[in-house]
């Protein structure tokens, strides 16, 4: 690597990593999940405390299952004591039977009680009580009240079969999670490298920039430094993710969305993660070019605008893509470079696709990288120390006409 | 050594350089002059391989100047620019470091530079606290402190006081001294007079004059009389050979047609004996400048 590589990497690295801005960026994400699940924790305890009255046998069993109906019976056992704690609002719920079946009386700010959960468990409670009135053997019983099973499989061609329920939660998840983070890395860090090149440029800095070393080392430098700044990004972001893991395993929430996941290989993350990777270089590699052509720092939007539509456009298909996922203009669409890593992926993960065909949408993103790239460069170097008055647009196509 | 060849540089149909000779040797100052578009500026670009000559060879030592060659070359644009967000050091370190110099070695450096030019402020200033002189006094240090064999300086002096062009002008004389070939452009006759070996006058992109400061003045003759004494403007503008006359403080100024005829003067004006002041000159750069540029205007 020429030195002077090095050195614009280490300088644009540096100079971003020192700046409050960019830990801005970085940390307010952060902040903001870690409120809202503080929020969530200082609304305390959220579990309804609910009353059993005149029925010791279920409330008995309802003591057994508090966890699955995701509630606590209260210690009240007369009616008049339940009335008085519903109106002080110290009690959520009040549950009293008749020979039809049950109350369940609550006050205005009751805290949410799973209606459906007691009265599944009540309806099988009753179900007992009449099989054992009927004379019928327990097993007999347990047969009855058993719930009807449908079981949902995906057939792959392949013969193998997945569950079905579980993997459109993922493909879904997928989709969302690859979706988001191309977007805002795009986002974040096609505006980074925009401003950089504008201020140099418009600041005349570029000059004697150039005047050292030449527009490849300036090109390949910004977007290798502002590439490793959302390298960097990404890997604290997964190391914060790591650690929210470990310290939050046994709750309920992260243990459902990690079953959700479990489906996903370390292969596939590997892939996954390259994927995302080549786009987000893919998407600077762009920027740098086009933010050649700017003047001065109030055209960056005018640059950066086509660019994030573009990040749009990939992340909207990929919504499209999770309801018809062989529709042939979504096919054609999960190969094309700049949109391919939000769809390609997903589609793999969820088997509509084979690993050859993510392969090769994998390849023909990092060919698309190193020409565009190489391409780039020229523009670039053209278009660095001059100054037009010309629309960006219309300059980016006059220069890719004429590419002497 | 550099050495421009026949260096041209056309824009359309614009001839912005023509067919320009020029050599530089270590331990000389070239000082590059002309009006607003005489093509200053696109021949430094030139040698910067900003722009590619239309035709024409820039060497030095005989080969082209290569990206190793552009490390050793130190440069202060036409148009300053710096980092505004950047402390002083940042800022000159990267640049040096860029020119393959240490880190360590620039910070150690920059003090003595700061204090030489006499810069107001601490290295660890914003540049964007700077004031205009000082930012343009700090973008010289980055152009200078790696010690470049080569300097290119675009104006210099525009936008300095006195005291400050004078103190730019000794390091630049400075860098001369330790071999340094040094190429720099001026509207300042004055300034050029002082610390130019030689001298390049452009005129449209075509070179007029060319050669030593000195050289090129005794070339037109020594045609400037100055005289201080008893004598009235009537009187000095009826001796023959004078073409005009003009008062300058407490004498005149005369031109005369033909460098001979300053005997006369001299012996009309003593012809009583001694006088406070006579001086017989060849015109300034200035004067040569501006009869350059209306001649064949
Ligand atoms: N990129 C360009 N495109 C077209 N014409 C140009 C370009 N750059 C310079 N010129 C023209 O070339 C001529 C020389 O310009 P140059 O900037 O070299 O002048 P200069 O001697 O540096 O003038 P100044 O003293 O004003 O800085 C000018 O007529 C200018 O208009
Ligand atoms: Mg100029």
């Amino acid at each position: 690597m020429p030195k002077g590589l090095m050195i614009v990497i280490k300088q644009t690295y540096r100079n971003h990593f020192k700046s409050r801005g960019y830990w801005l960026l970085v940390l307010s994400p952060l902040i903001f999940t870690g409120i809202t699940f503080g929020v969530t924790k200082m609304q305390g305890n959220t579990t309804p405390n609910v009353a059993v009255i005149g029925n010791p046998a279920v409330r008995q069993v309802m003591m057994k299952s508090e966890k699955g109906l995701d509630l606590k019976v209260s210690a009240i056992t007369s009616a008049a004591a339940a009335t008085k704690a519903l109106d002080k609002q110290t009690l959520d719920g009040m549950l009293t039977f008749d020979t039809h079946g049950a109350t369940l009386t609550t006050q205005p700010k009751s805290n949410k009680i799973n209606q459906e959960a007691i009265s599944s468990i009540l309806g099988n409670l009753a179900r007992t009580q009449k099989a054992a009135q009927y004379g019928l053997t327990p097993e007999q019983t347990q047969a009855l009240v058993q719930p009807y099973q449908l079981k949902a499989v995906v057939k792959q061609a392949d013969n193998r079969t997945t569950n079905g329920d579980n993997s459109s939660m993922t493909n879904y998840g997928m989709a969302v999670a690859i979706g988001v983070i191309t977007l805002a890395v795009v986002m974040w860090y096609t505006s980074m490298i925009a401003t950089e090149i504008a201020n140099e440029k418009s600041s005349r800095i570029m000059e004697t920039l150039l005047a050292a070393t030449s527009s490849n080392i300036q090109y390949f430098g910004k977007i290798i430094g502002i590439f490793a700044l959302a390298l960097t990004h990404m890997i604290l972001y997964l190391a914060a993710g790591t650690l929210a893991y470990i310290i939050f395993k046994n709750n309920a929430v992260v243990t459902g969305i990690a079953h959700n996941f479990s489906g996903i290989t370390v292969g596939f993350t590997v892939y996954a993660v390259c994927f995302i990777l080549v786009a987000v270089a893919l998407y600077l590699v762009l920027t740098a070019i086009i933010a050649s052509l700017v003047n001065d720092n109030s055209q960056v939007q005018q640059a950066v605008g086509p660019v994030t539509l573009l990040a749009m456009i990939g992340y909207f298909f990929s919504y499209f893509m999770t309801n018809m996922p062989n529709n042939i203009a979504i096919k054609i669409l999960s190969y094309v470079p700049f949109i391919s890593q939000s769809m390609m992926p997903v589609r793999l993960v969820t088997k509509v696709e084979t690993w050859p065909a993510g392969i090769i949408a994998l390849l023909i993103a990092i060919i698309t990288l190193l020409i565009l790239a190489w391409f780039g460069r020229r523009i670039y170097a053209k278009n660095v120390l001059s100054y037009s008055d010309d629309k960006i647009m219309s300059q980016l196509i006059k220069n890719i006409k004429r590419r002497d | 050594m550099i050495q421009l060849t026949e260096l041209t540089k056309k824009f359309g149909d614009k001839i912005a350089v023509d067919h320009m000779n020029m050599s530089l040797n270590p331990g000389q100052v070239m000082g590059l002059i002309g009006q607003n578009g005489a093509g200053k500026t696109t021949t430094f670009r030139m040698i910067l391989n900003f722009i590619a000559p239309t035709s024409g060879t820039i060497t030095w030592n005989n080969q082209p100047i290569t990206q190793q060659d552009k490390q050793k070359i130190g440069f202060l644009p036409e148009e300053r620019g710096l980092y505004q967000k950047l402390t002083i050091e940042e800022q000159v370190l990267y640049f040096a470091e860029l020119h393959g110099m240490r880190r360590s070695d620039a910070r150690t450096a920059l003090a003595d530079w700061l204090k030489r030019l006499d810069v107001v402020g601490k290295a660890t200033d914003k540049v964007q606290s700077l004031s205009k002189g000082n930012a343009q006094k700090v973008q010289m240090i980055a152009a200078l402190i790696f010690n470049p064999e080569l300097i290119i300086l675009d104006e210099p002096f525009s936008g300095l006081d006195p005291v400050n062009t004078s103190i730019m002008m000794h390091e630049i004389i400075r860098m001369r001294d330790q071999g340094a070939m040094i190429i720099f452009s001026s509207h300042d006759m004055d300034n050029v007079t002082k610390i130019s070996d030689n001298l390049t006058m452009l005129k449209k992109g075509q070179v007029i004059l060319q050669g030593g400061v000195q050289e090129i003045r005794e070339q037109f003759g020594r045609t400037r009389i100055y005289v201080e004494g008893p004598f009235t403007q009537t009187e000095l503008a009826q001796l023959p050979g004078v073409d005009h006359i003009t008062p300058q403080g407490a004498g005149f100024d005369l031109v005369v047609t033909d460098e001979a005829v300053g005997h006369d003067i001299f012996n009309y004006v003593t012809r009583n004996g001694y006088i406070p002041a006579f001086s017989q000159q060849p015109p300034t750069l200035d004067d040569i400048f501006r009869q350059e540029v209306a001649h064949n205007a």
